[in-house]
């Protein structure tokens, strides 16, 4: 049973992170497959620039959200993706408003150029580009309880992937994202110790890359990856004080998938992932369960003639 | 097998983003370039001096002549200068030519806010203090706080102004011109005009600027030189001054800034403000006029509180007598009726927070890593005196007003937080949560109305064509801590009318300085 699993990690604990763990399987011509996901992401400790550190003032904060998100194929060349979460934050020990609301609209399109029989099993090479635009006027420069940090991005991977016949797996993909300023509510901001005397706040562009290795059969699937990006520019977070939106973040995590086929049509996912070494991020644990639809809008709708 | 082209044309596009990826992500500050000056203001010599006891105090020797053959050599070499002049140096030129003064209140401003952050605490749950005598070793020296900042500013404004007022005095007494005046031939960088040059206006404000930050921040004596440095070769990439000029205002501008160092500053009992040891004697005292229920730190581990005796530094426009005169009245008591009322609101604004709320909340916060409330008020100053393009003995006049009655403001309201002890409302209730930090000191009254009513009530006296647009943004100030729910509201409005009366004072200097 062909699937896609698409999970979207859009901002989880101040880190900007748009991360699309790929199987390399593309959905066939006609099919909607329909994804709601919840995931819970929590750090007590965090790096303040390269240095980890804790802030008693804060104890565990946590990013939650529900994600409902629909993929399409068009061609079984090429897919579409839409998707849109609602983030709740919040920190244990703070007295600071946790924050909430409907953050970023994306939508991406994804490519298969390539599929060859080798080796034993299928070589495939695919390009996604995709575009987010946030939904909701929420505030960005509340880190680390914003939902977001409001910026615009357009981004571009590539994406490499081997299946053998007997299913073993092994994808590697790179991305790139481009993002907009931000604006916040203040009208004078520190960048890199300098007094800048405007509420526009540059927000670093990324550059992400995965690799995962896994097994997949009609039923089931189960993966182990590891995860890497990297803001390109930034400051850091300054001694004893909030992160920004300027600053340069970057993350290194791995990550553990599961997936399992309950009737013919409906998938149950779980994940869990632990950040590693940090930059102005916090050091994460996260776990996701959802759940998979899978429609045929084709035959629906001869069905419905 | 598909078709091959696409994967290696989608590759070599995807690596040319890759290459070209970056827009330019630094952001920038607007240019503010140099105005002509509006007015000479020779009678500016006169005006009334809050050091030095008037504008001829301190001497300065006399220049040479504008005939007299040392001119004359200095004109060459200046010319010399300006011709190897670099674009940047020129860049430069034009950025000190946009108001000096202006320039060295930004400096500050930049320095307050580096310098705003809060030690983090020990592993044993203490927390260390700043050492002057490291002043570069975290936790760096100072921790430039609103009361801090405050008075930094109040200090450096004075310091500029009394400095230029003597400046102005020695200009007229000389009126040795701008080199432009004597030799056709040098065309200056920056708006020409008739004002006498010697002593330099801009190497009396650098010195002076110079020493007076290297005070407040030991830990930046190297950038603070370099700037200074900048600021008076500045001068002569532009064309606008010659060395004789810039030695003599360096010499005044230094002399002065020591004067407010040593004659007020180091008396102004700021030594003794953060008197730990005395804090449990204000308890007492609070508790002897029926303060039961009394401030104690939210911060994680608990926190020592901020400046417990920086009610008691000297004020700048009133006396001791008149800062006890002036101080409210007991506040509504927890678990009194009015007390319990003004809880409320803040429920309410704890759930349900508009976006435009925390909007307000977040722009007039001004709290850790930020210039402060009295900085963001000397932003709205730089505004102002930038649109009616005031020369800078009128700047260095707007900035010693306002700084000093912002200084003023946060001595009488330290004074009146301490004297009264009243918890946050988050104290009181656990289950207000707020939308911003929560100072680690005593609610009666807000430091930021405070602050506020002080800096509209000289704005609008300075200003009088921005008196309603200052009067407004003090009242959405003073709100905004109640929208954030770290304030009852009546710490706000009666911070706001104690604000307002601590500026009528520097107002009443004012009008009465030889100004008008």
């Amino acid at each position: 049973m062909r699937n896609i699993y698409l999970s979207l990690l859009l901002l989880l604990s101040g880190t900007a992170f748009a991360q699309m763990p790929n199987d390399g399987l593309m959905m066939p011509q006609g099919q909607l497959c329909i994804l709601g996901q919840y995931s819970n992401s929590a750090w007590k400790n965090y790096w303040q620039g390269e240095t980890k550190r804790s802030n008693s003032n804060l104890g565990a904060v946590s990013t939650q959200s529900a994600l409902l998100m629909g993929n399409y194929g068009i061609t079984s060349n090429l897919n579409a993706m839409i998707g849109l979460p609602h983030v709740w934050t919040d920190a244990s020990d703070s007295y600071l408003s946790g924050q909430k609301g409907v953050q970023d609209l994306v939508v991406f399109l994804k490519y298969q150029a390539l599929e060859h029989a080798a080796l034993g099993g299928k070589l495939k090479l695919q390009a996604t580009g995709g575009l987010s635009s946030p939904v909701t006027n929420y505030p960005a420069d509340f880190l680390p309880l914003s939902i977001g940090l409001h910026s615009k991005t357009a981004s571009l991977r590539g994406v490499f992937n081997y299946t053998a016949d007997f299913g073993l797996y092994l994808t590697a993909q790179a991305g790139h994202t481009w993002r907009s300023i931000t604006k916040t509510d203040r009208d004078s901001y520190i960048f890199d110790n300098e007094l800048i005397l405007n509420n526009e706040m540059p927000v670093p562009n990324v550059f992400d890359y995965s690799v995962r290795l896994g097994f997949i059969k009609t039923r089931f699937q189960t993966e182990f990856w590891y995860d890497s990006f990297t803001g390109l520019t930034g400051d850091d977070i300054r001694y004893n004080e909030a992160p920004q939106p300027t600053n340069k973040m970057a993350a290194a995590q791995v990550g553990w998938f599961g997936k399992g086929f309950v009737t013919k049509r409906l998938g149950l996912i779980v994940t869990v992932s632990q950040v590693l070494s940090g930059r102005n991020v916090g050091e994460s644990l996260t776990w996701t369960a959802g759940a998979t639809y899978f429609l045929d809008v084709n035959k629906r709708a001869a069905e419905s003639k | 097998m598909k078709n091959l082209h696409l994967p290696y044309r989608s590759a070599i596009l995807i690596g040319l983003l890759f290459a070209f990826n970056q827009c330019d992500k630094t952001p920038e500050n607007p240019v503010e370039a140099p105005y002509a000056e509006t007015s000479l203001d020779q009678p500016a010599g006169n005006w009334k001096t809050y050091v030095l006891v008037n504008g001829s105090e301190v001497a300065v020797d006399a220049p040479q002549a504008s005939n007299a053959a040392a001119y004359t050599a200095e004109l060459a070499d200046l010319k010399s200068k300006m011709a190897a002049a670099t674009n940047e140096e020129k860049d430069i030129a034009q950025w000190w030519g946009g108001n000096g003064v202006a320039r060295w209140n930004k400096i500050a401003l930049e320095l307050a806010a580096n310098y705003n952050v809060p030690p983090n605490n020990n592993e044993d749950g203490t927390y260390p203090v700043p050492d002057a005598a490291n002043p570069t070793v975290y936790p760096r020296f100072p921790f430039a706080n609103p009361p801090v900042t405050s008075r930094a500013l109040a200090l450096l404004s004075v310091a500029q102004y009394d400095a230029l007022v003597t400046c102005w005095h020695h200009k007229f007494q000389h009126n040795r011109l701008a080199p432009y005046k004597y030799d056709a031939s040098i065309q200056p960088l920056i708006p020409a005009n008739d004002l006498p040059s010697y002593p330099s206006e801009d190497a009396v404000v650098a010195a002076a600027s110079r020493e007076l930050l290297k005070f407040i921040f030991p830990g930046e004596v190297a950038y603070l030189d370099q700037k200074a440095e900048e600021h008076k070769n500045s001068r002569l990439w532009a064309g606008a001054n010659v060395q004789s000029d810039l030695s003599a205002g360096d010499s005044l501008g230094r002399k002065i800034a020591l004067r407010i160092i040593n004659d007020w500053a180091k008396k102004d009992k700021m030594g003794a403000a953060n008197n730990q040891p005395g804090f449990a004697a204000q308890r007492d005292d609070a508790t002897a006029r029926g303060i039961t229920t009394q401030w104690n730190s939210l911060d994680l581990p608990t926190r020592p509180p901020m400046l417990p005796a920086f009610g008691n530094v000297k004020t700048w426009n009133f006396d001791e007598a008149t800062k006890i005169a002036l101080r409210p009245a007991t506040p509504p008591q927890p678990g009194s009726a009015e007390f319990e009322a003004s809880l409320v609101e803040l429920r309410k604004f704890s759930k349900e927070c508009t976006r435009e709320q925390f909007r307000i909340t977040a722009f007039w916060a001004d709290g850790v890593g930020t210039y402060t409330p009295p900085g963001h008020w000397n932003r709205l100053a730089g505004d102002y005196i930038r649109e009616k393009q005031l020369n800078e003995i009128r700047t260095a006049r707007v900035y010693a007003l306002l700084n000093t009655a912002l200084e003023d403001a946060g001595i009488a309201c330290w004074d009146t937080k301490y004297y009264y002890m009243l918890p946050r409302p988050t104290e009181v209730d656990p289950s207000i949560r707020t939308s911003t930090g929560i100072p680690n000191f005593p609610a009666f009254t807000s430091g930021h109305s405070t602050f506020s009513g002080a800096a509209a009530e000289v704005l609008s006296y300075l200003f009088p064509d921005h008196a309603s647009d200052a009067s407004a943004w003090a009242q959405e100030a003073a709100v905004s801590r109640v929208y954030g729910c770290i304030h009852y509201r009546f710490d706000s409005e009666i911070g706001l009318a104690h604000g307002k009366k601590v500026g009528e004072y520097a107002v009443s200097r004012g009008r009465n300085d030889g100004s008008e």
